[in-house]
């Protein structure tokens, strides 16, 4: 059956084979036309195609040079601080001035003050803060304190990353984290004055030294963290005995949440050191936080610390203390307002010369600021300042103050723990 | 008598999951929680009723920090102002950046509006992109899918339930999706102005064009000039919903849509805001409060 239909159909078309072959002969050649010019457009496309290829090979490779480290740069800030100060005191008697009962004379000494000295205007320093993760180890911090006539290392250390028991070591010179306002650089700071107790008792740097840190954060719930420290001790108010390293400083800290909008943070600590009469001097710290959010940009907090030293001195101890308390209303991202009372309650007199005839105790100064904040990184802030604390030409003066200040972060400025 | 103390220790910890992990916003906790189930404990460090780019680095963050297995960060640059210090000093050195317990989630994310120009002359810009990804609810896809990959290589032992967890979730999620889809279909080419580019990666998703900021500039205050510029925006594209954060003051918006007759609508920014207590409420409620 199969052969049958085969045979009739070579039959069939043998008949038209003369004019069908003639048919397919022309449509070949039509297809072969079709073909070489299909042909010679793709040649045409896939050179340029090639060419294409060429010049994005070239672009990438120019994207990066060869030896190019700019990721790796350092975060680095500039922070500058600046003023305009009027006071009821003239300068060259402002510059003498002494807390009374303290080592900081400037008659015998000559100290520097070191922000907003001058009625008029202050240049207070050009800094330059640094942060860089070193390797997957360690991460290295500096800042640098450029004065108009001086360079100072203000912090240079590294911290290690990476150790396990939730332990931290920091080494190098470093801002020590005793009590609370002590690790605070002073642009941090709610108010630009110091403490008066901290500048009576460690100067403008405060705790401020080449050593080493140990810190644990325990693995709990609630916020407990343990810190140690052993520091050279040259500050020579409370400590600067020179035979060898002198100075250990001990804190816990620990902080709870009531609710989501109420931190507090509180800590005690201790700073244990040979001053320059190579006996002891101890300065106990006590801190205590408190802030409460109203809303993303508005806040109170409330923030006090208090601290007492005894320094022996060989023939007799002196005790002295101090305390300050602040408080600070931010009302939103741009404004807030503040007020500060801080002060000197007990004070044995330091000096082997004495102050015949000059109460030294009950040193008091209140401040009061508002700052406006046009961005996060630049600040306006107006103060008032009406101080108690000071002694010049011999008497107690009474100093009033009205200062406008200004700080600005530019750069790749790290964000501030709290 | 120590045995069973021990022992049952030991359970108490299982069951209440043995993997720490940490998120710095409540989105990326819930679908962690989705992928990890009762083999992680999930702590969120932001709440999510606050500006994500200011939050105040409490010390009780450190201690959710000292102790976790994982930190899964947003990224592009959204917890700049504060996560660096605490992960710094929370001594934890599992989720140092580079270490295996850290992850930015950015880094598994297309990011949109990326700026040609990065300076803060332009405000708070972010370099890397729009930051605010996660009201995109397609991402979710993606984080669950980085999640379970991420899971998976810390504690492998469990890397079979993970996987389970997952697949059961995209199903889930993708019939979700399916029905938002539906309900977005309704409010197809709305128009909108809204505060801060934070809903950009929704809005982008769904065809919604948005015309203009409240702030002038991103992290700026308004200014009265930007506002009248606003109005006469609003005015002449006929835009008729004013998109609003649960965060920002709420008082320039009102006058805008006093001056205009657009509505003010309240959207939040991540899961539990705006009374949002899950996953698909939190882009339901984006979507009802959209479109109404």
């Amino acid at each position: 059956m199969k052969k049958n239909i085969c045979l009739s159909l070579l039959v069939a078309s043998s008949l038209f084979a003369d004019t069908a072959i003639d048919e397919i002969k022309a449509q070949l050649e039509q297809q072969q036309k079709i073909i070489t010019q299909l042909k010679a457009k793709l040649d045409m496309l896939s050179k340029k195609s090639e060419q294409q290829e060429n010049v994005q090979i070239v672009q990438n490779q120019n994207k990066s040079s060869s030896f190019s480290q700019n990721a790796y740069l350092p975060d680095i800030a500039l922070i500058l601080n600046m003023s305009a100060v009027s006071r009821d005191v003239a300068n060259d008697d402002y510059e003498k001035y002494n807390i009374p009962g303290f080592i900081d004379n400037k008659n015998t000494q000559n100290t520097p003050i070191p922000f907003n000295k001058n009625r008029g205007f202050n240049l207070n320093y050009a800094e330059v803060a640094m942060h860089s993760t070193v390797d997957p180890y360690f991460e290295a911090f500096a800042n640098f304190h450029l004065h108009t006539d001086k360079f100072e290392i203000g912090e240079a250390f590294v911290q290690t990353r990476s150790l396990p028991y939730g332990l931290l070591v920091k080494a190098g010179k470093f801002k020590s984290n005793f009590g609370r306002i002590n690790s605070k650089h002073q642009h941090s700071w709610h108010f630009d004055s110091q403490p008066i107790i901290y500048e009576a008792l460690f100067g403008p740097d405060a705790i401020s030294d080449a050593g080493v840190q140990v810190q644990y954060v325990a693995p709990t719930d609630t916020y407990i963290m343990i810190g140690a420290e052993a520091l050279q001790g040259t500050n020579k108010r409370s400590f600067g005995e020179e035979s060898g390293n002198n100075l250990y400083v001990g804190y816990i800290k620990t902080s709870i949440d009531i609710g989501d909008d109420l931190s507090v943070l509180g800590g005690v600590s201790v700073a244990h050191g040979k001053n320059t009469t190579k006996n002891t001097t101890d300065v106990y710290g006590t801190d205590l936080t408190f802030r409460y959010q109203l809303g993303s940009y508005s806040s109170l907090s409330w923030q006090s610390e208090y601290l007492y030293r005894t320094k022996n001195i060989g023939t007799t101890t002196n005790r002295q203390d101090g305390l300050y308390s602040e408080l600070i209303y931010q009302y939103n991202n741009n404004i807030s307002t503040g007020i500060r009372y801080d002060a000197i309650m007990k004070n044995d007199t330091d000096l082997q010369t004495g102050y015949a005839g000059i109460k030294t105790n009950n040193l008091e100064r209140y401040t009061t600021m508002v700052e406006y904040k046009p961005f996060p990184m630049s600040r306006l802030r107006l103060s008032y300042t009406y101080d108690k604390t000071k002694v010049m030409n011999l008497q107690r003066k009474d100093i009033q103050e009205v200062m406008l200040s200004l700080n600005i972060a530019a750069g790749a400025h790290g964000a501030h723990s709290y | 008598m120590k045995k069973i103390l021990l022992f049952t220790v030991l359970l108490s910890s299982l069951a209440f999951g043995s993997i720490r992990v940490d998120t710095t916003y409540s989105t990326l906790g819930a679908v962690a929680k989705e992928i990890g189930g009762d083999e992680i404990s999930v702590s969120v460090l932001a709440s999510s009723k606050y500006d994500p780019h200011f939050i105040v680095p409490k010390p009780s963050l450190l201690s959710k920090l000292r102790r976790a297995d994982l930190l899964i960060m947003n990224g592009g640059g959204l917890e700049l102002g504060w996560l660096p210090p605490l992960i710094r000093n929370a001594n934890n050195s599992k989720i140092q950046t580079g270490a295996k317990g850290f992850l930015d989630m950015s880094h598994f994310i297309n990011m949109i509006d990326k700026p040609a120009t990065v300076s803060r002359a332009f405000g708070d810009v972010h370099a890397e992109g729009n930051p605010h990804y996660s009201t995109d609810p397609y991402v979710v896809l993606t984080m669950a899918k980085v999640i379970e990959k991420k899971l998976s290589e810390i504690d492998p032992e469990h890397s079979k339930i993970y996987k389970a967890n997952l697949d059961k979730f995209l199903i889930e999620w993708n019939n979700y999706l399916e029905n938002l889809n539906a309900k977005m279909k309704l409010c197809k080419n709305k128009k909108v102005v809204q505060y801060h580019e934070l809903f950009n990666y929704f809005l982008k998703r769904y065809n919604i064009k948005s015309y203009g900021n409240i702030e002038p500039l991103p992290g700026i205050s308004p200014s009265s000039k930007h506002t009248i510029e606003l109005i006469n925006t609003i005015k002449n594209n006929k835009i008729k919903t004013i998109l609003q954060d649960v965060y920002h003051e709420k008082k320039t918006a009102k006058f805008i849509a006093k001056k205009t007759g657009a509505k003010v609508v309240i959207i939040p920014h991540d899961m539990g805001a705006n009374g949002s207590s899950s996953l698909k409420e939190f882009y339901n409620n984006i979507a009802t409060n959209l479109c109404q």
